[in-house]
Formats: structure tokens, sequence, C-alpha cells
């Protein structure tokens, strides 16, 4: 399957790179982390818990930003395992900056989902993903938008 | 007299439902021993992966978890590969390559069930994903993925097998007036038994002997598989006890050695607890073999006039990820070769190549004698065709075409020796049965309003009862069968047997069999299968073999009491053995009817006051090798209603009369058609298992796999003709795969006749309301 969007968010290029590409900060609008364990500064291992309606699994997934060229662009590779089921998830992102206050993100994922989830959530699939993806960057954007507090 | 005994043509109430309406059968999982443990097998999410890693540390700490199984451990035992039945081998856990979804990666043996499965959760590996190949055709090509690195061919090729006059049936071709020519594909789906599979090993580390309870078809041979691939773990075969206690279906599924049963006897035999494995629905639709998933391109030639003259067959067998089908062994696409059906070509040739895909292993005969469903609806499919090509009505053109009542024994193009048949009277009955004539009228009228309705004719010819020694064998084990009968002081009787039921009746019609040879009312005898301890040695119960093979050495083991039986009876009516004659189920004097014995009393005699110098006692064995195999048959014939709207194809009649030789028991017989009826009509419009280029299974709950119930079925029309095999001791040729051999062609020439004036030849089964809808659409005639 295949996502891709632009979003638009109120905050300066740089403040984006580095929320995004800070794997601390980043998985806090991840749903429902169980646990974070960063490897190296391009590589960190998340446990989330998700699924498609009453078919849910604790997913452990191995995250790697392959390609990092600051400030404009990122692939991340992210490859996990639930019991019965299995997800790759290969995302690239593109920042340009409006002006100094504003960023457009153009993003593209290509998910493959196997397994248990895949077998019976065919059908829900792209619902589920949808509002997975909305809730992510309404959480990213919400949480750049917020005004700085020192 | 003969209601009483309850012999042969009887419709005797089943023994065994006894038991089964009261929920007092039992079966594997009914097994509950002291100390028993539990496996569950962790599967693999992908369908081809490189295992980089198999972390079990969590999966052991959990608190009952009594020990974690991975490929690795099996090595040094060397029981990570085991053999399948067709000369290839299969993992039973992988070591570093999981080659299919669903496929087994490691197992928990735990104190509880759900401790087991939460160690199976707890295991975490660490997979590479490799390309995948689902597509036989595409998995055919250069370059192609390759499934199979274990292997030195390094392509995904399995074998290739051919039979018949090439070059003859190319030149008939080439002569022929007239060619239909029509590819289609006999989707893959499973047998959904109601039991799903399972074991109970039981090692007992004193004595070394193993016991097993096992939803296994074939007890026999599954003893000799165990001391043939495990006999260097010091499992010998007097040391081995297979016991399949009762069984809520096979049709083939419970044929095969599943890497399930090999870890249950391993863990048993390591550990010295009884272990238990039962698979869930899931595991059982995805991982157990498969059936069918045949690509087939198939050419008939004919005379302008409708004679039939030449067959041509290309196919492309998937196997999956092994060659895991369960045919004798010297045949690899099964008796796929009884495609010419009910009429005599002249020439014939028929090829298949089997094919490697990254999907679980399989290709086992469901409910069918290995293949001849694949091969009834080619046939009977391609007449269609043909009378559609030349204009033709499709029950004339069948008639034309019939191999002749009086043509048997026939030998056919392909080489086997038809034991008899009347195919005409066969679709006479059906035709009067269902009044095609009238109905072909109505279907015309309808035609002129617009309505969709279809009749579709499957006069098909199986063949069963492997099978002789000479062609027939299972890794090297010829396939007779076999029966000992004990006769009691009084006059009770024990039968066993080499074969198993999984539902068919046995403890009912081999008693009837006994019954009628005997004159023992069939009460008073008792039919044992199943435990290979005290059962004769036989093959088991698939192929509808149980009759005509185990069948045929029933008769003969009771003629062989009889023969015994007719000295004593002699000697207690001081009479001359040759004085003597078996008449109205006794002995009798020639002539003086008063003077007789029963074979109650004879029995009493044999061990109480037998002639000096015989053998005391009343018992005999048989191991009965069929001369030939038997050929039931039959003619079906279907009406469908289309849903202009929907595309809802709905069954109005179905009428089916089946052949099927002497009949032991017309209840039991009727019972196997309604059941095989419905397996038939369940791939006809239901069910099939897809897969998405990922290789994830479509259709492996029955959230997605379609089983038809009781609300889908429609009413099942019966009738029957009788022509025994000649051959048979008692004429009988078997029946229970008949119905889901014949019925998928009546229901797919059905729909097709409904949809054939708007230029409609084919369409692949399952055919769903999705996809008539579809062609409605595309004719313009949707509502």
């Amino acid at each position: 399957m295949r996502f891709e969007g632009t979003l638009d968010i109120a905050a300066p290029r740089d403040r984006v790179w580095s929320f995004l590409t800070d794997p601390k900060q980043v998985t806090t609008c991840a749903p429902d982390v169980q646990s974070l364990e960063v490897t190296d500064p391009h590589r960190f291992k998340v446990v989330v818990r998700a699924g498609v309606g009453p078919i849910k699994g604790t997913f452990t997934m191995n995250v790697e930003f392959t390609e990092l060229e600051e400030p404009g662009h990122a692939t991340v590779v992210a490859r996990g395992q639930a019991p019965g089921s299995a997800v790759e998830m290969r995302s690239t992102m593109d920042l340009a900056a409006l002006d100094g206050t504003r960023t457009t993100m153009k993003w593209a994922s290509d998910v493959t989902v196997s397994g248990m989830i895949q077998q019976v959530g065919a059908r829900l699939m792209q619902g589920a993903a949808d509002k997975i993806t909305q809730q992510v960057f309404s959480c990213i954007k919400a949480k750049l938008e917020a005004p700085v507090t020192a | 007299m003969a209601v009483e005994i309850g012999g042969i043509g009887h419709s005797v109430k089943r023994k065994e439902d006894a038991r089964f309406i009261r929920g007092k059968g039992k079966y594997v999982d009914d097994v509950k021993l002291p100390g028993m443990l539990y496996l569950d097998i962790a599967r693999s999410p992908l369908a081809h992966a490189r295992i980089k890693n198999i972390d079990t540390s969590k999966a052991l700490k959990i608190p009952g978890v009594v020990a974690v199984i991975t490929g690795k451990d099996l090595v040094p035992l060397n029981l990570h590969w085991m053999p399948t039945l067709m000369s290839d081998k299969q993992m039973v856990l992988p070591t570093d390559t999981v080659l299919y979804q669903a496929q087994e990666v490691a197992a928990v043996v735990a104190t509880e069930r759900y401790i087991a499965a939460d160690g199976v959760d707890a295991i975490e590996v660490d997979y590479e994903p490799l390309p995948v190949v689902v597509d036989p055709i595409k998995a055919l090509q250069p370059g192609a993925t390759l499934v199979r690195e274990d292997r030195e061919q390094k392509d995904n090729h399995i074998w290739h097998w051919e039979v018949g006059d090439k070059a003859g049936t190319d030149k008939a071709f080439k002569d022929a007036e007239v060619v239909v020519k029509q590819d289609l594909y006999i989707p893959r789906i499973h047998v959904s038994s109601i039991e799903t599979c399972g074991i109970v090993a039981s090692f007992d580390k004193v004595e070394g002997k193993l016991t097993v309870w096992m939803t296994t078809q074939a007890p026999h041979a599954i003893r000799t598989v165990i001391a043939l691939v495990a006999g260097h773990l010091g499992l010998a075969e007097h040391k081995i006890r297979v016991i399949s206690p009762d069984i809520g279906g096979g049709f083939g599924g419970k044929v095969p050695v599943y890497p399930g049963y090999v870890l249950a006897i391993g863990a048993s035999v390591l550990t010295g607890a009884p272990v238990k494995w039962i698979e869930d629905r899931a595991e059982n639709i995805q991982a157990d073999s498969f059936a069918r998933d045949y690509h087939i391109s198939a050419e008939l030639a004919a005379k302008k006039d409708g004679t039939m003259q030449a067959l041509r067959v290309k196919t492309i067998a998937d196997h999956g990820a092994f060659d895991a089908a369960a045919n004798p062994s010297k045949y690899p696409a099964g008796l796929f070769h009884i495609i010419t059906g009910s009429y005599p070509f002249q020439k014939s040739f028929v090829e298949v190549d089997g094919a490697y895909t990254n999907k679980p292993p399989g290709g086992i005969a469901y409910r069918c004698s290995f293949r001849v469903t694949e091969a009834a609806f080619t046939i009977e499919r391609l007449v269609d065709v043909l009378a559609l090509e030349l204009k033709r009505d499709p029950a004339e053109l069948r008639m034309q075409n019939f191999i002749p009542p009086t043509a048997f024994p026939y030998t056919s193009a392909l080489g086997w020796e038809y034991d008899s048949g009347d195919y005409g009277r066969a679709l006479r009955l059906a035709m009067d049965k269902i009044g095609y004539a009238e109905l072909r009228k109505e279907q015309a009228a309808k035609r002129a309003k617009g309505e969709l309705m279809g009749i579709g004719i499957s006069s098909f010819t199986e063949i069963v009862g492997a099978g002789p020694s000479k062609n027939f064998d299972i890794l090297g084990i010829k396939m007779f069968d076999s029966a000992e009968i004990r006769v009691h002081p009084t006059g009770k009787v024990m039968v066993r047997i080499g074969v198993k039921s999984q539902g068919q009746g046995h403890e009912t019609t081999f008693g009837q069999i006994v019954a009628e040879e005997l004159g023992i009312p069939v009460a008073d005898i008792a039919v044992e299968e199943g435990d290979t301890d005290t059962a004769p040695y036989g093959l088991g119960t698939y192929a509808s073999r149980s009759t005509p093979v185990a069948g045929g050495a029933t008769a003969i083991a009771a003629r062989k009491i009889r023969e015994k039986a007719k000295l004593i009876a002699a000697h207690l009516l001081e009479a001359n053995p040759d004085d003597v004659e078996w008449k109205d189920y006794k002995f009798q004097v020639k002539g003086v009817p008063a003077k007789s014995k029963t074979m109650q009393e004879v029995a009493f005699a044999a061990y109480t006051n037998h002639p000096q110098g015989m053998e005391a006692g009343l018992e005999a064995v048989d191991y009965y090798d069929p001369p030939n195999l038997t050929f039931p048959f039959g003619s079906y014939i279907c009406v469908v209603d289309i849903d202009r709207g929907t595309g809802e194809v709905k069954i109005r009649r179905f009428v089916a009369v089946d052949d099927c030789g002497t009949i032991i028991n017309p209840m039991i017989v009727e019972g196997q058609i309604h059941g095989g009826l419905t397996m038939g009509l369940a791939p006809a419009l239901y069910e099939q298992i897809t897969y998405d280029e990922q290789g994830n299974i479509q259709g492996g709950t029955f959230m997605d796999y379609l089983l038809p119930t009781a609300m889908e079925t429609p009413n099942w029309e019966t009738a029957k003709t009788t022509t025994p095999s000649p051959h048979h001791p008692i004429g009988a040729k078997g029946v229970g795969e008949s119905a889901t051999v014949g019925a998928p062609a009546a229901i797919a020439n059905a729909v097709v006749d409904a949809l054939a004036h708007l230029g409609v030849r084919h369409i692949d089964i399952p055919i769903t309301p999705w996809k008539v809808q579809k062609i409605l659409k595309e004719k313009g005639v949707a509502e």
C-alpha cells in the first residue's frame, strides 16, 4: 500500500526537521508507544501497539534513517513484527520552507503488511491507516505549532 | 430372515451414530493423560524470508514453558527435514529460510495450552524478507525467484509427467474437422474438516514404547513412516503404536504427516511426558495440505457430426514449497489420466508439470481418488464447449459418444481398463427424473423474456480403489488391504480391518458384508479399526478404497471362514462335505432342508466339538490385492436461475444418478452422496484460497473462506443404477467421492448454459456473484 500527502506546518523548517529526525521527539506522536530504545543517532527500536479493529498486536519496530540530508530530505525504513504478523514501511519526507515561519512537508510511505493482521483485516486496512496517519500528523502539527516554551 | 441379518442391501442404521449423536465420540483432543504437556507452533508471517535470528529467551522465562524447539535443535537429531510421500522432502522446522506464510518456525512445549500460546507470542524472529513468487506460471519462467535453494536443480520445476500417444494425438488434431480449446483453472481449496489435525504422543521411557493418538486416515503407514524416519532415535516398529480414534472428517487432509506431529513425538521422546498438539482452525486452513490448484489447457478434436476423436491436455500443477501430495508413488499427477472420462477417444495425450511456489505445500486428493476431480471437471466442461461449438444439445452429444455398455471391459486411450459401465442408462434416468425436454422448452421461453436459466450435465466416470500391487504403492508399500475375522464360540464376531473410517460408517457396512457372508446378524458383529497393535496391516481410507480393497478382503476372509465352517457343519450333520450347501444363510444337506446348521451352531462346535484332526477355532485373515481398480460413474443434472441484479446463482434443482455397483447400505450411500454433492457445490460457487503478491493468504479463516451451510445447500434429489464390478468379490465399486467429483462440472455447465446465448463459453470456478455480475454488465443484461 502506498500512502502520500502534504502537510503545512506553522513552524520554521529547522524546527520541523529537528523534531521529525529526533527519535525521542517524533515517537511522542506514534500511536500507543510502549517503549523506545535509541541505538545510535540513526537507529532506534520502538514498541507500539497497533492494529485493525479488534485485531491488535504489539509491534516491535526497528527504525533506521537511511538518508538524512539536512534540512530538507530524509528516508526512513521501519521493519517490525507482531505475533503472527509483520510490517515493513519505507517512507520519505521532503521539507520546503514557505517562509521563516511556515514549512510544507511532502511525504510518502510504502507499507507492506503480512500475516494475520493482513489476512483478517485487509478490507479495513485503508481506513485504519488513514486514521492513524491523521492522528500522527495532527499530533505533529499540534506539537510544532505550540508556542515554544523554554 | 434377510432383514434380521442386515446383510448387503439393507439400510441398517449406523452403529457408530449411537455415540456420535450423544456427544460420546472419542477424538484425539478427548485424550487426556496425567502430566500431559501442550505444544504450540510459531509460524512465519512472511512468505519468503531469511531467518537472521530466533530469540527464544523471553519465551523460556514464562513460568510453565518447558521447552522451545527451533530448527537448529533438530539438526543434531536429523529431524529438521522429513520425507514427503512424493520423493520430495519437507522442512519440519527451518534452520535459515522460510518458504511460505504460516510455515512452522519454532515450537513451544508448556504445561498448559494457553501458556504454550503465550510462549509462541514471546518468540522473536528477525526476518529478512526475500522476493516472493506465488504464480506457478511465473515461477517456471527463467529468472524467477528460486523457491528451493536446497535442491541441486536451480529452478522451480519439480517434475514433468506425461502419458499417451503424443505423435498420434498431434496427428489426430491436425486432421480434425473441429477442434475446441479451453483453458481452465481448478482453484486451490481446503478440505476444512470439522475436526482439525492433532496428536497426543506418549513415550514410555521404561518400556521404550511410543503410543500416539493421531488424526490419521492411514495409521499403519504412519507407524512404518515413524519407524523409518525416527529409527535412528531408537523407535522400532514393534514399539510404536498408532491409534486413530474417532475422526471428524478426513477427506484426504489427514493422510500426510505434518510437522506438528513430528514435533509432538520428538517432544515426548525428549521429555518423557505425553505431549498434545491440536491445530486451531486458521492453522488448519493455512498450513495443512491444500487440494487442486491445477492450471489446465485442454483441447478436444472431433468430427463435424460430433464424434469425439482425440484429447490433448497440458497442465501446470502448483505444489507450493514442497511436493507434499499424497499420491501413489508412481503417479506424480495422481490418476489425472482418467480425463478421457466416459468417452471412447481414439488418441489422447496428457502432460503435467509440477512447480514450486512460495505457498503452503500439498496437492492432496480432496475427497477424490488422486486428481480425479480435476480430470472429471475438465472433460465434462470441455464436452459442453464442444456442444456449444457444434450447436448441439449437450445431453444428445454425450449420448452419441458414450462408451457403449457392450464395450466393457474397455481399455482407454490412456491405458486404464474400465471394469463395467452403462453411461447412457444413468443419463437417461437423470433426464427422465428432472424432465429434461420440458426444461429446455421452459428455458427457451424464459430466454425470450430475458430471464436467465441454465441446465448443466455432468456424466462423469471415476477411478477408485487403489490399487493393484503391480502399479500401486506408497513409499514402496503395496496398496493391498486387509481383514481379520474371529467368530467367537457363542457366534458373535470381531472384525478388524486395515482401513480407518472418518465418518464413512465402516462399523456398520463392514459388519453387513460379514453378516451377508456368514448369516450372522449385523448386531452381533463388532468392527474395529485404527489401532495398529490390534488391526491387520493396511494402507488406510482415502481414494474410495475402503470398500473396493478392504471390503474385498473382508468378503474373502468371511468366505475362508465359511469353507472351514462347512467342514464342521458336515461333521455335525454326519454328512459328506460335498453334500452340504450354504443356502438361506445356513448349511443344509442338499435336498434335505430340515437337516441344517446355523453359523452360530457351527461356531460353538468349532471350540467344543470340532472334528478330530482339524484345528480348533474359527477365524481367518485376508490380505486382498485387487486385480483392477473400480470405475463408478454417474450423471448429474443441475438447473440454475441467475439473478440479473445481484449475479447470484440459484440452484433450483439438482438430480444425481449414481452407479457405484453393488450397494451395501443404501442409506449410507445416500448420505455419502448428499455430503459429496455439498462438497462439490462448495468449489463450484464458493471456496477458493488465493494469495496476494507478497504471498499473504487470502482466505485463511472462515471469515474469508466461504463454506456452504444448510442455507446455501439446495435439495439434492438422488437416484441410482446398479452395474456391479465384475472383478470385485461383492461387486461393489465405492461411492464416497463420486459426488464431489461429478458435481462441480454440472453446476458450472448450468451457469454457462444460462449465459451461452450471450456468447459466454466458460467461467472459472468458483462462480461468485461478482464474476457473474461482471459478465452481465459486459453483456448489457444486468438489472
